[in-house]
C-alpha cells in the first residue's frame, strides 16, 4: 500500500516541547516524515496536536527541542522563511481577494519576484489540478465549502512548499463531501509528491489517509506505524480507544487470566502497557456460539450503518459494550431488549494491556 | 398584550429623546434666519432673512456687528484636526496590533493611553501650558495644542482598533505568512485591507473630536486662536444670530463629512463583494 520509498526525511522533529503554564502541550516529541509520504496524525481533542502543528509551521514557539526540515534546522525561524504550508480548518481564505488572486498571492508577494505571466500560469494549472477552473473571478464568500477548501489548497500547493501541514482540513465539510475530499487530496497529493502532515480527530480519516499513523494522547505519542498495523496492534488502552473499534476493559491479571469486574477472561495476546486492559474489537464479539473468552450484558439498542449494525450492550455494573455485525456476514440476530446475552470472542482475537 | 402597550411608550420616549437632542439645534437653526442687523438672538423672529449667513460670508453691509474672526482660525482649526487625525490613527492601530500580543506592562500601558481620554480637559491644557512656560517653550496651536489633542484622541482611535482587532482572525495572517509572505507585507496585503473600515471610524473620530475641542486648546494654543476659541471669544462681547448662522454651516460642513466617511465606507464593504457582483450579472 505504500506509494513512495523513503529516500531521507523532509520534516525531522527532535525532543519538541511546549508548555502553557506548567502543563506541558507537547512533551517531548520526535519524529521524521519522509519525502512523498502522507502521514496522518490522530488524536483526541486536548491532545496536543493543533499545537504540534503550529509549532512546526512557526506560528507557535517551542521551549525545547528542535525542528527540522530538509536537514536545517528552522526552530528559529519565521513562518514565511520555512517554506512549510498550511491548511486550515476554517481554510483561512482572504475575504478581499477573488479565488485567483487568493491563489496566486504566495506568487505574487512571496520572496521569489517572478512575471506576472508565470504568475498566472502556474495559479490557472493549479486551479485547473483541484478542479476550479471557471471560479477565477468569483468572490470567495461566493462559493461552496468544498471549493474553499481546493482554494485553500491550491493556494498552499502552488508556491510548492517542502511539506504540507493540514489542520483537520475536512472538519469543516459535510460527510458526503468529505469523503469526496479524502479521495481528492489524495490524488492531487500523489500528483505533486509534496509530503502531507494531516491532523484529524476522525479515526476513520486517520486510518484511510495515510501512509503511516501517528497517535498523540497528551501531549506525547502513542504511536507511529502503518494503519494497519496500528488497528491490528494497538500499543496501548488509549490507543485502541480512539481507534473506536475496540470495546476496553479495565481490570488487572491475575494468573492465566485478565480478571474483569465483568468475570476473568482467558489471556492470549499480552502487549506490554504502563496501564493494565482488556481490549477486543467491536467485529470479533459474537452471541451466536461460545468461543472462549466472554461476559454476558443487557442488550440496549442497535444501530444500522449500511454495512453493518452496531448492536450495544449493558454490563450490570453500566459498562456499555459493542458489537458490530457485518451483514455479509448473513442478516443480524434479533434481540431482545433488557435480555442478558453471552458475548463472546475467540481468547486470540484479544489484547491484554499487562 | 405586553407588546400594545409597551410598544406606545417606548415610542413617545424615543420621541422625547430626540426632541431634548435635536431640539437645541432646530431652535438655533430657526434663529439664524432673524432679522438683521438689528434682530437679536431670541424669538419672535421679526421677519424672516439671510442676513447672518451673508455677514458671515462678508457679503452684508457694514454694521455696528463685527464679523466673525473665522477665516484664519477655521484653517487652523481644520489644519489641525487633519494633523491629529492622522497622527492618532496611526499611533491608534500601532497600539492595537501591539495590543494583539502579550507583553510586560500590558496592562499599564492600556491604562496610560486611555487616561488621555479620562483627565479634565481644562487640567491638561493648563499642565501643558505651565510645562510650556517651565521649559520655555512657545506655546502653538500647531505644537503644545496639537500635543494635547493627540493625548486626547488617540485613545479613541485606539479603542477604536482594539474593538476590531478582537473580531480580527488571525489566520488569515497566518495562512500568508506560510505561503512565504513577510510580514510587512502581510500587514499591507491582508491586515490593512481587512481593518480599513475600523480605520475609517477611528479617523473620523479624530478629526471631528479635535475640530471642535475647546477645553485643553484653551490655554495650550498660546495667542493664535483655533476655532471653538474664536467663537468663544466673540460670546464675550455679545451673541448676535450670526454665531447661529455659522453653526448651522459648521454642522453642515460635519454632515459633509459623515457623508464622506459612509460613501467610503460602502466602496470598501462593496469592493471585496464588486467581483462576486459582476460575476452574477
Amino acid at each position: 500500500m505504500r506509494a513512495h520509498v523513503a529516500e531521507g526525511s523532509v520534516l525531522r522533529l527532535e525532543q519538541l516541547t511546549k508548555r502553557f503554564g506548567d502543563r506541558a502541550a507537547l512533551d517531548k516529541i520526535s519524529f521524521s516524515v519522509n519525502s512523498g509520504e502522507y502521514v496522518s496524525l490522530l488524536g483526541p481533542s486536548g491532545s496536543g496536536k493543533t499545537v504540534l502543528l503550529r509549532a512546526i509551521a512557526g506560528f507557535e514557539a517551542p521551549e525545547e527541542g528542535r525542528v527540522s526540515i530538509v536537514g536545517e534546522d528552522v526552530t528559529r525561524k519565521p513562518p514565511h522563511l520555512r517554506g512549510i504550508g498550511f491548511v486550515f480548518q476554517n481554510f483561512a481564505l482572504f475575504p478581499h481577494l477573488s479565488v485567483f488572486d487568493n491563489v496566486a498571492f504566495g506568487l505574487r508577494n512571496g520572496g521569489d519576484k517572478r512575471t506576472e505571466s508565470d504568475t498566472r500560469r502556474r495559479t490557472l494549472e493549479m486551479l485547473d489540478l483541484v478542479g476550479l477552473n471557471g471560479l477565477e473571478t468569483r468572490g470567495v464568500h461566493q462559493i461552496s465549502g468544498g471549493q474553499k477548501q481546493r482554494v485553500a489548497l491550491a493556494r498552499t500547493l502552488v508556491i510548492k512548499p517542502k511539506l504540507v501541514l493540514l489542520d483537520e482540513p475536512l472538519g469543516a465539510l459535510d460527510a458526503n463531501l468529505r469523503m469526496r475530499m479524502r479521495v481528492e487530496l489524495r490524488r492531487i497529493r500523489e500528483r505533486l509528491g509534496i509530503p502531507f502532515l494531516h491532523v484529524t480527530g476522525s479515526e476513520s480519516e486517520a486510518l484511510a489517509m495515510g501512509d503511516r499513523l501517528i497517535v498523540l494522547d497528551r501531549g506525547a505519542i502513542s504511536q507511529f506505524g502503518p494503519p494497519g498495523e496500528v488497528y491490528e496492534h494497538p500499543a496501548n488502552p488509549n490507543v485502541a480507544k480512539f481507534l473506536n473499534c475496540y470495546n476496553v476493559f479495565d481490570g488487572s491479571v491475575q494468573g492465566d487470566a485478565f480478571v474483569t469486574n465483568h468475570g476473568p477472561i482467558p489471556l492470549a495476546r499480552r502487549v506490554a502497557s504502563s496501564t493494565p486492559a482488556y481490549a477486543v474489537r467491536y467485529d470479533r464479539l459474537t452471541t451466536r456460539a461460545d468461543a472462549g473468552a466472554g461476559l454476558s450484558a443487557a442488550y440496549i439498542a442497535s444501530e444500522y450503518l449500511g454495512s453493518a449494525i452496531m448492536h450495544f450492550f449493558e454490563t450490570p455494573d453500566g459498562k456499555v459494550v459493542e458489537l458490530e455485525h457485518h451483514l455479509s456476514n448473513g442478516p443480524p440476530d434479533a434481540y431482545e431488549a433488557g435480555r442478558t446475552y453471552r458475548l463472546s470472542w475467540r481468547p486470540e482475537d484479544g489484547i491484554a494491556f499487562v | 398584550m405586553e407588546s400594545r402597550l409597551l410598544k406606545p411608550i417606548l415610542a413617545v420616549y424615543v420621541g422625547l429623546f430626540l426632541l431634548f437632542l435635536y431640539g437645541p439645534f432646530i431652535v438655533l437653526g430657526i434663529l439664524s434666519f432673524q432679522q438683521g442687523p438689528e434682530g437679536g438672538p431670541q424669538f419672535p423672529i421679526q421677519e424672516w432673512s439671510v442676513f447672518w449667513y451673508k455677514h458671515i460670508l462678508g457679503l452684508a453691509p457694514p454694521s455696528r456687528v463685527s464679523p466673525l474672526p473665522i477665516g484664519i482660525s477655521l484653517t487652523r482649526s481644520l489644519t489641525l484636526a487633519g494633523m491629529t487625525m492622522v497622527t492618532s490613527t496611526v499611533l491608534g492601530v500601532m497600539a492595537a496590533q501591539a495590543f494583539r500580543r502579550n507583553f510586560k506592562g500590558k496592562s499599564a500601558a492600556f491604562y496610560l493611553i486611555v487616561l488621555g481620554m479620562i483627565v479634565p480637559g481644562v487640567l491638561v491644557g493648563l499642565g501643558s501650558a505651565l510645562v510650556a512656560t517651565t521649559t520655555g517653550l512657545e506655546r502653538h496651536w500647531y505644537s503644545t495644542a496639537f500635543a494635547t489633542h493627540v493625548v486626547y484622541t488617540l485613545p479613541f482611535a485606539f479603542l477604536v482598533m482594539l474593538a476590531i482587532f478582537n473580531r480580527f482572525d488571525a489566520s488569515v495572517e497566518e495562512a500568508a505568512w506560510s505561503l512565504g509572505v513577510p510580514p510587512a507585507t502581510t500587514f499591507r496585503k491582508v491586515t490593512f485591507p481587512l481593518i480599513f473600515p475600523g480605520v475609517l471610524s477611528a479617523m473620523l473620530f479624530a478629526f471631528t473630536l479635535s475640530y471642535d475641542e475647546f477645553s485643553r486648546t484653551l490655554f495650550s494654543s498660546g495667542r493664535e486662536q483655533t476655532l471653538p476659541l474664536a467663537i468663544y471669544s466673540t460670546f464675550a462681547v455679545e451673541i448676535h444670530p450670526n454665531v447661529f448662522a455659522f453653526g448651522v454651516l459648521t454642522t453642515l460642513f460635519s454632515f459633509a463629512l459623515l457623508t464622506v466617511y459612509a460613501i467610503l465606507m460602502t466602496l470598501s464593504v462593496r469592493r471585496a463583494k464588486r467581483v462576486a457582483i459582476q460575476e452574477a450579472v
